[in-house]
């Protein structure tokens, strides 16, 4: 790598950070993110209700893990992340041009990618800290009498490893989406619950062409699920390191092809 | 002197709509002045200098640089748009800190600019309030200090003093001609030709997408002043002002609109027109509800200028 490109990457890189600091306050206290830091706040309600009715009629009918891993594969998986991506994936892009505040990022002394990376970062950092509070806060209050256990710890990690690898990539894909469609949440409603729903049902390897398949390979639970999960659920799995290969390729593929759209696109602010 | 920002044949069309047509000009050191009615093609000339549009024809170099993904440029070019929008959760500080951290400046660097930008514009009281519930002139005084803040060597203002009151108007345009005195290029755009005549005599005029006359503003004042201007008055007894009218020769004609209790009158000399006005409201003791000049702005004397 020549001297130049070092220098290119380097400041690049320091772009990204100066826009990730601008932005990562920014939409910590945005309106959105309030009604969204109630959503992920959700399944800590729910498992305090649970856990609370167990100690009052004193009969445990599930296990603390077993409720903690359905609320992975029914809440988190399949719809919580998916929302977070999507709302936040694509207005890194549209919010610019919806608030016409564009200008104010694109005549300053940084690349047009480092503006979406920098945003994106940002953006996948705060979803991921909402999911990640929520989901450690749910699964304490659902083990609370087993917190000892450190094998469950093992479980815990391993599913929160997997939910923000979700996020990471859903977020790329919709930031990518969000720099060229104007309805890009339409688009993702029908992406989110239609094909990332569907196709897993399909036979074959059809499946792997949804992002879900190869979190669902990583999920620890996920060959040895009962209960209702089974309805969400089907698997023919691919090797984890495979998966995990695949998801970062994924994610690098879309955030790349998000800054060259970006970087080429013309954004016409209406006056 | 050498150009600072040069335009080759730049056109630029919405769909069918014409943005800019075939505009060829450079501009050099001091202040010029942008002036055109609304939807004139102003805005799209300045998007177009400054990258964020790309012309359909033509190019921009801002010194001897291309500027489109010229990111690079920015680092000298301040640009303030005409839009009234902002990150309006920000406080006028957070966003002033914010877009100064784009230009990889030190903490202090940061905060020392912020400081005197906020300064300069007057805004230092304000600064921990969020955006949302500034007035509009404070939010267009923040648009200007984001420009000016990092000290560029180029500034672009689209209708900078749009929404300011007479005192703060009369600041930037201080500021503006204070930064000529540095040896910066400045283009400013306006519909509003004292603003314009105020900073500078080095004006462009365009209108309809179209460069219509460069120059000196006094080539341009003397084509207005023989604009016929049209003056409506409304008043206690219109038609025995009607009478005193007639009798000099620089009124062309008058039309009484007995509904409204008002007059419109047409001279071929303001000045002279307006010097009469007061003494014969007072000579007659006529009562004046209002005096206002319904075509005395840039669109009818475009109009009038091409003919139309």
């Amino acid at each position: 790598m020549t001297q130049s490109n070092v220098g290119k990457l380097k400041h690049l890189w320091n772009s990204v950070w100066d826009v990730f600091h601008f932005f990562f306050p920014l939409v910590r206290r945005a309106r959105k993110s309030k009604v969204f830091y109630f959503i992920s706040f959700l399944p800590v309600i729910l498992a305090g209700i649970f856990k609370f009715s167990q100690i009052f009629t004193g009969h445990p009918r599930f296990e603390g893990i077993y409720i903690f891993s359905n609320m992975i594969m029914g809440f988190y998986l399949q719809f919580l992340i998916l929302i977070l991506a999507l709302f936040y994936g694509t207005s890194v892009c549209s919010e610019e041009l919806e608030g016409k505040t564009l200008t104010y990022l694109t005549t300053r002394p940084v690349p047009k990618s480092a503006i979406i990376l920098g945003k994106y970062a940002a953006y996948t950092t705060l979803i991921a800290l909402m999911v990640v509070f929520g989901l450690v806060f749910a699964f304490l209050i659902l083990n609370v009498d087993d917190l000892l256990n450190f094998s469950l710890y093992k479980i815990l990690f391993r599913n929160m490893a997997v939910l923000v690898l979700g996020l990471i990539c859903y977020t790329a894909f919709f930031t990518m989406i969000g720099t060229f469609l104007k309805r890009s949440i339409m688009f993702g409603l029908i992406f989110s619950f239609g094909w990332e729903n569907v196709i897993q049902y399909f036979p074959g390897s059809t499946q792997r062409f949804a992002i879900a398949h190869y979190l669902k390979s990583l999920l620890p639970t996920a060959q040895a699920h009962e209960g209702f999960a089974f309805l969400l659920f089907r698997l023919e799995p691919t090797p984890p390191a495979l998966a995990v290969l695949i998801l970062f390729l994924i994610t690098a593929g879309f955030l790349i092809l998000a800054c060259v759209i970006f970087s080429w696109q013309e954004y016409i602010l209406q006056d | 002197m050498k150009p600072v920002i040069e335009v080759q044949n730049l056109s630029r069309w919405y769909g069918n709509v014409l943005g800019l047509s075939d505009v060829t000009l450079q501009i050099e050191p001091g202040i010029t002045g942008l002036l055109g009615p609304n939807g004139a093609g102003k805005s799209t000339f300045l998007r177009l200098i400054t990258g964020q549009l790309k012309p359909n024809i033509g190019s921009v170099w801002i010194s001897g640089q291309k500027v489109r993904n010229n990111y690079a440029m920015f680092q000298d070019l301040g640009v303030c748009p005409e839009q009234d929008s902002f990150y309006d959760e920000l406080s006028g500080w957070q966003f002033l800190t914010g877009l100064l951290r784009l230009y990889h400046l030190s903490e202090s660097e940061i905060l020392a600019k912020a400081r005197k930008a906020l300064d300069i514009v007057e805004l230092t009281p304000d600064k921990d309030r969020v955006i949302r519930s500034y007035s509009r002139g404070m939010r267009q005084r923040l648009k200007v200090a984001q420009a000016i803040a990092h000290e560029p060597e180029i500034l672009i203002l689209d209708e900078p003093l749009n929404g300011l009151d007479p005192l703060s108007r009369r600041k930037i345009i201080r500021l503006i001609k204070s930064y000529k005195e540095e040896g910066k290029t400045i283009v400013v755009s306006s519909h509003v030709l004292p603003e314009i005549e105020a900073m500078t005599k080095r004006i462009i005029l365009i209108h309809q997408g179209k460069i219509f006359a460069q120059g000196d503003i006094h080539y341009i004042r003397d084509l207005i002043e023989s604009h016929p201007h049209i003056i409506s008055i409304k008043c206690s007894r219109p038609r025995e002002l009607v009478s005193k009218f007639i009798q000099h020769d620089f009124v062309l004609k008058v039309n009484f609109i007995p509904d409204d209790d008002s007059l419109l009158v047409e001279t071929n000399n303001r000045d002279k027109f307006f010097g009469l006005l007061p003494s014969l409201f007072v000579e007659n003791n006529i009562e004046v509800f209002e005096v206002t000049s319904p075509d005395d702005n840039l669109q009818a004397v475009f109009d009038y200028l091409i003919g139309q």
